[in-house]
């Protein structure tokens, strides 16, 4: 009995040795537990998407330290901007982020003369000018320069009926489209995004969100009813909060909006004209259930601050209060969670600003003051391939991305999904069936059922209807058998 | 006349809705074993409605797995019933005994029962468009046991129409009061438990001391 429980062992062992040296980078060795979400939206363990490669500080690039950055972007030529926001500059570094290339702290007015930055929040640049958009939010401005900080362009305070007078402009975020319309995100207003079009003038607001219907706004709508106007004006309003963060891809524009109360429109999807594109659809972003601090006690209730578009059109959300980014595919299909809260590498204190260039995810931090890059493990890039393959309808094509992806993770959730529906456009039912089951998709497990069914029908229905008619031709014999007796033995009743 | 074997009043008693409790009654038919049989098997039903569903019409959460809820749906709300009918309808004036309500009642329990087996077998058949299908043997199987139900308790206490609403409706508030009591006196055991736990824990610190 002990001979072979050790020689069992050994063999495990041997197992587990040969199965760590395969895959490079598949092991978790990350400072958190990484997981994902179960169709029950249970935390289940998980491979790593992303491991943290290593962080980088301000004196790393040779600008000296930076202090409270809040934006990082990276523009088509793969330089990297920083707002560097408590040192009043901008820092250009190169795209492995090793050295600053440029810092920008005056820029040359038009009229010649040198203007400063006060407290930079956001940084944009556009590929089609190549302008740098920066919201200089103490000097509640807009700075629009060139990349020699020659200004071009300077948005200031609206003077409009639409936007009140007495609120103040202090930009937070700042984005371009490809049309040159400047979208501000200010930090006292509800009402969206402010838009400028491309010459500076004000335009209106962009992409509100919405109030979420809690019971006590509803109830005060129905009181609203019978109140009267002197009654209403003293009540308090309710206003939706405003949002955070965004970034455009393509025609859309991503928004998040960071509120630990509200979880209607915390990420949403624009269209050009500002509509929702996510309204309809039930999505939730961030933690399902908000984990527990023990050693704070209160709930860590996400605050997605950043969002960015990767490349292949994952949406990533970063979460101020966990420290966690998580990853979306296009269809808002939770890929990885990465980060935590934590002062080593991979971990952040106060996640500021997430970019995405390539296979990579830079996390700026503005207590750590550092510029994480979280590089994609093997298990990430294989993920990442299936998902396109699959969101692009190649199912088949994306079956044997698949079949590694649960080779690496058995609880994979998605593979299974992506399995079990190229299997099902491939003609094996009952595999699709086997694969649907293990996905928890009862939709996908009706779609294999119903053409395996017919198959089945199909092939079968020669024996089916024999066998139906040789039931029936029995059951009447049986019964006519039946009466006959007991019209006998009635008849025989009677004669007595 | 009537000469049937056990098994076959219930048969009798379950096709014949309006009739078939009466002529039980005069037959003084009906068995014990029998009805505790049919409630075993709405026990198991229940489970199989519940767990051996076909996948395209939901996917159960596997993950736990507690008997005490099947308990419930099936002995103890059948138990409930009997015994609260019992406590109203003795009141208002009902010749029925317990063991007579327990008999007539599990018996048109029946095609409740069998509508959870007919239902789990075909949900490995249909898909989900033909849901319908289910739903409408479901229909059948509730409508004809509410009917029996009624009946059964109009014939084992020998009321009129009108009373025998009257005395369902009390049944039914008796079985959500003695539900009540039940919960009550469950958590009350639990509370004096901890009392007596923490005492002896207190007491066995004490004399570690």
């Amino acid at each position: 009995m002990k001979r072979s429980s050790r020689l069992l062992t050994l063999v495990l062992s041997g197992l587990l040795l040969a199965a760590g040296a395969v895959p490079a980078h598949t092991s978790a060795d990350e400072p958190y537990e990484v997981y994902n979400y179960d169709m029950w939206g249970e935390a289940i363990p998980s491979q790593a998407g992303y491991t943290a490669g290593k962080s980088v500080s301000g004196r790393d690039l040779g600008a000296g330290p930076m202090d409270g950055p809040s934006d990082i972007f990276c523009d088509h030529e793969k330089t990297f901007y920083i707002a560097d926001t408590g040192n009043d500059r901008i820092i250009a570094a190169d795209s492995g982020l090793e050295n600053a290339v440029r810092i920008y702290d005056k820029f040359i007015m038009p009229d010649g003369s040198e203007t400063t930055l006060n407290s930079p929040t956001g940084i944009f640049v556009s590929e089609e000018r190549d302008w740098m958009y920066i919201a200089d939010n103490q000097n509640s401005r807009v700075l629009v320069s060139d990349k020699d900080g020659n200004v071009v362009m300077e948005v200031k305070k609206p003077v409009s009926e639409v936007y009140d007078q007495k609120r103040t402009f202090l930009p937070q975020k700042v984005i371009a489209d490809k049309a040159g319309n400047i979208y501000v995100v200010l930090n006292n207003i509800t009402t969206g995004a402010a838009m400028f079009s491309p010459d500076g003038e004000f335009t209106g607001f962009y992409g509100a969100n919405r109030v979420q219907p809690t019971a006590e706004i509803i109830s005060n709508y129905i009181k609203n009813i019978f109140r009267s106007d002197e009654k209403k004006a003293g009540m308090a309003r309710s206003v939706p909060s405003g949002i955070t963060g965004f970034d455009i891809d393509g025609d859309f524009i991503f928004t998040c909006s960071q509120s630990s109360t509200q979880t209607t429109d915390t990420v949403k999807k624009l269209n050009a004209a500002g509509k929702n594109i996510f309204a309809d659809l039930e999505l939730a972003f961030g933690d399902y259930r908000p984990m527990y601090d023990v050693s704070n006690n209160k709930l860590m209730q996400s605050a997605i601050v950043d969002i960015d578009i990767s490349d292949d059109g994952s949406i990533n959300c970063l979460d101020r209060t966990t420290g966690r980014i998580f990853q979306y595919d296009e269809e808002c299909n939770l890929l990885f969670i990465v980060g935590t809260k934590a002062r080593q590498l991979g971990g952040f204190d106060t996640a500021a600003a997430v970019e995405s260039v390539d296979d990579k995810l830079y996390v700026l931090d503005s207590a750590k003051d550092t510029v994480t890059i979280f590089e994609e493990t093997a298990f990430g890039s294989i993920v990442h391939e299936a998902t396109a393959l699959y969101n692009d309808g190649y199912y088949e094509e994306a079956l044997d991305p698949w079949y590694e992806v649960l080779r690496m993770d058995g609880n994979y959730r998605r593979a299974y999904i992506g399995v079990a529906s190229a299997l099902l456009r491939k003609g094996d039912y009952k595999g699709a069936m086997k694969y649907a089951k293990l996905a928890d998709s009862p939709k996908l497990y009706d779609k294999a059922f119903e053409a395996y069914r017919r198959e089945f029908l199909r092939r079968h229905f020669g024996k089916i209807a024999a066998g139906t008619v040789i039931l029936a031709g029995a059951a009447a014999v049986l019964r006519y058998r039946k009466k006959r007796r007991t019209a006998a033995a009635d008849k025989e009743e009677k004669e007595e | 006349m009537m000469d049937l074997t056990q098994r076959q009043w219930v048969r009798h008693a379950v096709t014949h809705p309006i009739e078939g409790f009466e002529d039980m009654r005069w037959k003084k038919s009906g068995s014990v074993r029998i009805a505790f049989f049919i409630v075993f098997l709405l026990f198991i039903g229940e489970i199989f409605d519940e767990r051996l569903f076909g996948f395209q019409f939901g996917i159960p959460y596997d993950k736990t797995f507690s008997i005490v809820p099947y308990l419930v749906k099936s002995f103890v709300l059948f138990g409930a019933w009997v015994v609260g009918n019992w406590a109203v309808c003795t009141l208002l004036d009902g010749e029925g005994t317990m063991k007579n309500i327990c008999i007539y009642s599990a018996y048109s329990l029946v095609p409740y029962i069998v509508q959870l087996f007919v239902n789990v077998l075909l949900s490995h058949v249909l898909v989900s468009d033909e849901v319908v299908f289910i739903n409408v043997i479901r229909l059948i199987g509730v409508g004809w046991t509410v009917i029996l139900l009624f009946s059964a308790v109009r014939s084992v206490h020998q009321y009129s129409g009108g009373k025998t609403v009257f005395a369902v409706i009390l049944t039914i508030a008796a079985m959500l009061i003695m539900l009540f009591l039940l919960v009550l006196f469950m958590s009350l055991v639990q509370q004096i438990w901890i009392f007596i736990l923490s005492v002896y824990t207190e007491i066995s610190y004490r004399f570690r001391v």
